[in-house]
């Protein structure tokens, strides 16, 4: 692949660096400028068989068994496209997000919100022939962002793709249409182009019936190029 | 510990994902090697469970090698430390011999892209960065080992490129 035949992300599309009322921001994104560099094989390349460094991890974060995770389940399909919108096979896909009372499964979170023992936070999946990645989850709550003056993250669940090359690695969070806290959030509100925010937002399919009565969500995830989706 | 934002910020990036991922090695051919270093903040503060993510080629240039995978990740201890360990990696036409990092974190709202290098020279990559600082981005040789350190803002900040 030629330099010239790769679109970049477009700036507009992108959340801003430091963002008002988020202040880690202020002392980790760079204050100099990113430096643009020409492409060469080690950033037009990427690894392809990841799975063998990375092990699969459930594919399934709503219960173990009969024993069902609290909250609303909800079923995914999170479809990987490229910059063309070819969708992209193989990619891996890693998802983690809180639990239905807003509660993550690590040890840094101190949010005083009761742990589910039948939710499980983390799945790492591989998109089949149609860049597709199907999960069954429950939705995640909301949760109040300590040391801040009523921010509120809105739920959301966090996705981290794999593309073909190098220069396709994305992390970004899934966000849920019509919560208000949507437009209240400064992590979604980093991005000042509607259209690539809503690209960060799923679609509720309102007639369809996931498997075992799941609500069900769409949700494209474009990994780069001018219409990608903005990483978060 | 006092309660700080960034503890309930994403991501909180499950710990299991990073774990086991950053020895490269396996069979492949070629001089081993340790990358380490040191990631921190403007406020010089070392931060905890950063992200970083590498890809190289093999001992002989190769991104599609029979017996080395360039890819590995690793997250920072408590003392804001991260290790690797591969084999280093070869030059391929008119590039020094790079490994290119990915770096993934709280309070970073997309990642940063940066590049490692051996040595000084000539390089169109490392020829993009303004002169006066790119030997942020050359690796410091202690024996087998590399002291690769990252500074995200600040004094010597590390240079990053635009993706």
């Amino acid at each position: 692949m030629k330099e010239s035949q790769l679109a970049r992300r477009d700036p507009a599309t992108q959340s801003e660096g430091v963002v008002a009322g988020y202040v880690q921001t202020s002392q980790r994104w760079p204050a100099q400028p990113l430096v643009r560099r020409p492409l060469t094989r080690s950033e037009l390349t990427g690894p392809q068989q990841l799975l063998k460094r990375l092990t699969p991890v459930r594919g399934d974060l709503a219960g173990y068994g009969d024993k069902r995770a609290l909250g609303q389940l909800i079923h995914i399909r999170a479809r990987v496209v490229d910059e063309d919108g070819a969708p992209v096979p193989g990619a891996v896909v890693e998802i983690w997000h809180c639990n239905a009372a807003g509660k993550y499964i690590h040890p840094n979170d101190s949010n005083d919100a009761p742990e589910d023992p039948n939710f499980y936070g983390a799945a790492r999946m591989v998109a089949g022939d149609s860049g597709l990645v199907e999960l069954r989850t429950i939705k995640p709550g909301a949760y109040p962002v300590p040391d801040t003056d009523g921010w509120w993250r809105p739920p959301h669940v966090h996705f981290s793709v794999w593309g073909r090359i190098w220069l396709s690695r994305l992390v970004t969070q899934m966000f849920f249409p019509g919560d208000p806290l949507n437009d209240a959030d400064p992590i979604l509100q980093a991005i000042r182009d509607a259209d690539a925010r809503n690209r960060c937002i799923a679609r509720l399919a309102p007639t369809a019936k996931g498997p075992q009565n799941a609500l069900v969500y769409d949700y494209q995830i474009v990994v780069r190029g001018k219409g990608a989706t903005p990483a978060l | 510990m006092i309660p700080t934002g960034e503890m309930t910020l994403g991501p909180f990036f499950p710990r299991e994902f990073a774990q086991g991922s950053n020895d490269l090695v396996g069979q492949a051919k070629g001089e081993v090697i340790e990358i380490t270093g040191r990631v921190t903040q403007a406020d010089g503060r070392a931060l905890d469970n950063v992200v970083l993510e590498i890809w190289q080629a093999d001992g002989k240039g190769r991104f599609d090698s029979p017996d080395f995978f360039g890819w590995g990740r690793a997250a920072t201890d408590a003392d804001g430390f991260y290790r690797f360990r591969t084999i280093k990696p070869g030059a391929y036409e008119g590039r020094l011999p790079h490994i290119n990092f990915c770096i993934l974190y709280s309070g970073l709202m997309r990642q940063l892209q940066t590049t490692m290098f051996f040595e000084a020279g000539r390089d169109p990559v490392l020829d993009a960065v303004p002169a006066s600082r790119r030997n942020l981005l050359v690796a410091r040789r202690e024996g087998t080992v590399y002291r690769f350190d990252v500074r995200l803002r600040g004094d010597d900040e590390t240079p990053f490129f635009d993706d």
